[in-house]
């Protein structure tokens, strides 16, 4: 966070922009370097007592990621109202009044539902600030504004949503891939509350991904404010540091430009002229130099004579030799470049030095007080720093501690730098990523820049992270029919346990009750597959190719003791029905096995399982289908139907006796 | 009195360095430091007169002339307390003032020109509105289309106004009988930095010899002349001009969105200002009535 951008550290930015849009307390949580972090802040405007916004500082060495710090903020209890939740690198000049009103009103409004609300910013795919790292697809609710589906799409060709996210009620709903997520979230005090109890919850991502997943449980939801004309940028990688850094010089986010001088530091006052030059004091251009368009020169920096320079930012304190060619160079402070060197694209730290004739391809770092050797050209992506390769690195961040680099040179030996990486007279060791992790590697090397624009490299390794991700979102969500498969093998595994193991009816009843509630079937699907699966139960265990008699004799016994499971739940005559419906449907696809279709029948009414009145009346039903007459017609069918019908006359006449 | 003189400096010149195009912060400052010395001067016994250095003889012969301002005088501060009350109400006065010329210079039946949105010149022709029937077309000045907002004010006073594109002010301009506008700055050769779109404006006006009035209060007269280009100009965010939603072309092309013009003072006719009507030529005149020559550079 105390990174230079345009001479002025991130941090600033954050708090400035803070400050404009009216916050009044502000809480830093710092983990690494947070002395420094500190002791700059306390140097700076907004420490005074006249600032309208009080920083405090949280520093603890134990914060891993965001959600470290959330949920000591839920044990501390440090802030009770709505706040607003920002990373230390962003950079904006929104004014967040709008957004907190909506925000507010929502809450008010439904009671506390609205747990966050997420700025996103109008931006075409291919702008250079929206990080590739970072691209997300939001699903929301054009109404309410409400976030239905949120994913990550770095390295995705296709895109999966959820068929429920369409299913329900809501009526216009929005894909849009048109949105840079600004990392400015306003969060309820509930936030912290959610991050104690999902202790898994790491990022923001996680967060949001938890809670539209457990949305209905726990009533939940998120929305989403999406701005036009502000701007709102995260540096996330130095691609990014790139893209807001020219845009802070295009003054896209004025008023934050940087002859504003937001900061009040003496040393930072520049001024604008025409094509976006700013030059601070004192500085000194040799003749034939040229600044082209978008350069920042710091104070007290002296340029040599022929050098063209484009689209850079230089820091205080430099020294720039002759005939130089700066592109999209991003020089700190302190700088010493010799003549005739040509830097691409490149950063380079406090400090540094670059000898004579040295060219700097595309997309290299060089660390503070690294000194690069006469002559040499670096190529594509390199990063020199003085951390010698072989230490074991504890820190993930790729610009190197130079205090620790002292205390370490002591303990190992003074081991040579190597000359082909940084020329005869350099100083400085190639920084490659620990060779132990293969899958760390690439998301270090890609997040020290980022994936790369233009080539079509794909990244594997978190390809796999939004597979995973995706599961979980189609099994919630998948149709019915699934379901009721599974439930079918269920109830088919349970009854076969059931015979294996001579388990009680009762016992049976209640695991087929428990799986119908796990399973969310409704009473006539879970008739109609219990009648099925108990039909189909000989088939399966004995040969498929069975013939009527051999079927039904295995069928009896089956049947005569799970007669109770049937009596549980065939109770009203539309239970009937549906048994016989699926009677019907499975003889339909068994016609080998019609013929004792009449049996099976008799069985039913014998074991009291089925009524007559049901039975007549499902045979005469007018409006079945084809096949469903065809059974009808069968021989031994009608027989038994009418065997029926004489035995109600019979009772009936009975009765009346 | 010199301490108080070099606070003041101080504060002056870190406000204007935060936003060196809001001239009138320094040309407050100036007044006031101008109070100061004559407040001061007044009780040292000098006459108002000699300080002008009106005469060449004067000139040459009051050369290296350096006040001390060390003497305390108690009545200094009432003094310069009553002083700069004096200048606050006239401050509040500049725009009626300013509108009780109108009926001098709007005729009826005229056809006015006027550019964006300004206050002066909208108590300007809403005064001559009151007693003389006239039309109004407004150029709608891009980006910001401020130009909008005053067509509405000014229809509300049921003037006819009509809006136009800043493309069709020349095509426009043989119709038009005066061109009114209002300022930002005026500069001490009688230039101005006006809205971007003003200097179009002015050089089809003279095209078709239509003569160009400036709507300004005193208070916008800054001493500077304009030898550094850069000093007043603003350029805000290119949102205005090519938003942001654009998409890739953005981080291969260059957006400048200016706010000000720059208008030389041959393209001027008439300056009028709440202590009356006055040629640009001579506008040098009334700054060393204003401000005081030590203080041109704050």
């Amino acid at each position: 966070a105390l990174l230079p951008m345009a001479n002025v550290a991130m941090i600033d930015y954050t708090l400035e922009f803070l400050t404009a849009t009216g916050v009044e307390e502000t809480f830093v949580f710092c983990c690494w370097k947070s002395a420094e972090i500190k002791e700059h802040l306390q140097k700076s405007k907004w420490c005074r007592h006249t600032s309208p916004n009080t920083v405090r500082f949280v520093t603890s060495d134990l914060y891993r990621s965001l959600g470290d710090v959330l949920r000591d903020v839920d044990a501390k209890s440090l802030v009770r109202s709505d706040f607003i939740l920002v990373t230390g690198d962003v950079v904006s000049n929104f004014n967040i009044t709008k957004a907190l009103e909506e925000h507010k009103l929502r809450r008010k409004m439904e009671k506390n539902v609205s747990v966050m609300t997420m700025i996103f910013k109008e931006s075409s795919p291919g702008h250079h600030a929206r990080c590739k790292e970072d691209d997300i697809v939001v699903a929301m609710d054009s109404a309410t504004n409400r976030v239905l589906h949120y994913q990550r799409t770095q390295g995705l060709k296709r895109f999966r949503f959820p068929m429920s996210l369409f299913q329900n009620s809501i009526e216009n709903v929005e894909v849009r891939h048109d949105l840079l997520d600004c990392h400015i979230s306003i969060c309820s005090p509930q936030v912290a509350e959610l991050f104690t109890d999902n202790f898994d919850y790491q990022t923001r991502d996680d967060f949001v991904r938890g809670l539209l997943v457990n949305e209905e449980v726990l009533g939940n939801q998120i929305h989403m404010h999406v701005t036009t004309e502000e701007y709102g940028a995260h540096i996330c990688n130095l691609l990014m540091y790139e893209a807001v850094c020219s845009d802070i010089i295009r003054r896209w986010v004025y008023p934050l430009t940087p002859e504003m001088n937001f900061s009040d530091d003496k040393n930072q006052s520049y001024t604008h002229s025409k094509h976006n030059i700013y030059r601070g004091v004192d500085i000194s251009l040799g003749q034939g130099s040229v600044l082209e368009e978008n350069v920042l020169v710091g104070q007290g920096t002296v340029i040599g004579s022929n050098c063209s320079i484009t689209n850079s930012v230089i820091g205080q304190n430099c020294r720039i030799g002759d005939k130089v060619i700066l592109e999209g160079a991003f020089l700190w402070d302190g700088v010493h470049i010799a003549d005739n060197v040509e830097i691409c694209h490149s950063v380079i730290c406090d400090e540094a030095e670059v000898k004579e004739k040295v060219k700097l391809k595309p997309r290299c770092v060089l660390s503070s007080q690294v000194v690069v050797g006469p002559g040499i050209t670096l190529a594509e992506g390199t990063v020199i720093s003085l951390h010698p390769p072989d230490e074991e690195e504890e820190d993930d961040d790729q610009f190197s501690d130079d205090s620790g680099v002292n205390k370490e040179e002591s303990k190992v030996k003074l081991k040579g730098y190597n000359k082909k990486d940084v020329g005869s007279e350099g100083r400085g060791y190639l920084w490659k990523a620990d060779d132990k992790n293969e899958e760390d590697e690439e998301e270090q090397r890609q997040s020290l820049w980022g994936p790369a624009m233009h080539s079509e490299e794909e990244s594997e390794s978190d390809s796999d992270l939004s597979m995973g991700s995706e599961e979980p979102d189609s099994r919630s969500a998948s149709p019915q029919l699934d379901d009721i498969k599974v439930f079918q093998n269920e109830v088919l595994g349970t009854l076969q346990r059931g015979e294996e193991e001579n388990i009680s009816c009762d016992n049976l009843v209640l695991e087929i009750n428990s799986l119908k509630y796990a399973y969310n079937i409704g009473l006539k699907e879970m008739m109609q597959v219990l009648s099925k699966v108990i039909l189909e139960f000989p088939l399966q265990q004995l040969d498929a190719n069975l013939d009527s008699q051999n079927y039904f004799s295995a069928l009896l016994p089956l049947l005569k003791n799970w007669t109770p499971l049937f009596k549980n739940y065939i109770k009203r005559a539309s239970d009937h029905l549906n048994a016989l419906f699926a009677i019907e449907e499975f003889f339909l696809e068994h016609d080998s096995l019609c013929t004792s279709i009449a049996k099976v029948l008799m069985t039913f009414y014998q074991l009291e399982i089925l009524e007559e009145d049901v039975i007549l009346n499902w045979f005469s039903l007018r409006d079945t289908s084809d096949k469903g007459k065809q059974l009808r017609k069968n021989q031994r069918l009608q027989k038994f139907i009418q065997w029926l019908e004489e035995a109600e006359e019979e009772s009936s006449d009975g009765d009346q006796d | 009195s010199g301490e108080l003189m070099d606070l003041i400096r101080t504060e002056g010149q870190r406000m204007t360095a935060a936003q060196p195009s809001e001239t009138t912060v320094g040309n407050m400052v100036r007044r006031v430091l101008k109070v100061i010395r004559e407040e001061y001067g007044r009780l040292h016994g000098r006459s108002e007169e000699s300080d002008q250095q009106e005469s060449l003889h004067k000139l040459l012969t009051s050369g290296g002339l350096s006040e001390d301002f060390s003497t305390p005088y108690p009545p200094l501060r009432a003094n310069v307390i009553e002083a700069i009350n004096e200048l606050l109400i006239e401050l509040e006065g500049t725009t009626d003032n300013i509108a009780m010329q109108a009926l001098e210079h709007i005729h009826s039946n005229e056809v006015i020109m006027t550019i964006g949105y300004s206050r002066t010149v909208e108590a300007f022709l809403k005064e001559a509105a009151r007693k003389r029937k006239f039309q109004v077309i407004v150029a709608e000045c891009a980006p910001f289309c401020q130009g909008h907002e005053m067509a509405v004010r000014l229809s509300k006073e049921n003037i006819e106004t009509t809006v136009m594109s800043d493309a069709a002010i020349f095509a426009v301009m043989s119709r038009v009988n005066k061109v009114i506008v209002g300022t930002k700055t005026i500069l001490a050769n009688g230039a101005l930095i006006a809205v971007s779109g003003t200097h179009t404006l002015a050089l089809a006006a003279k095209h078709h010899s239509t003569p160009l009035i400036v709507c300004a209060p005193m208070f916008k007269l800054s001493p500077q002349f304009p030898n550094e280009e850069d000093s007043f100009h603003k350029f805000v965010s290119p949102q205005e001009v090519l938003p942001f939603t654009e998409g890739e072309i953005l981080a291969k092309i260059n957006v400048h969105c200016p706010v000000f013009d720059y208008v030389p003072p041959e393209l001027i006719t008439l300056f009028i200002s709440n202590i009356g009507g006055n040629a640009p030529s001579y506008i040098y005149r009334l700054m060393s009535e204003l401000y005081h020559p030590d203080d041109y550079e704050l």
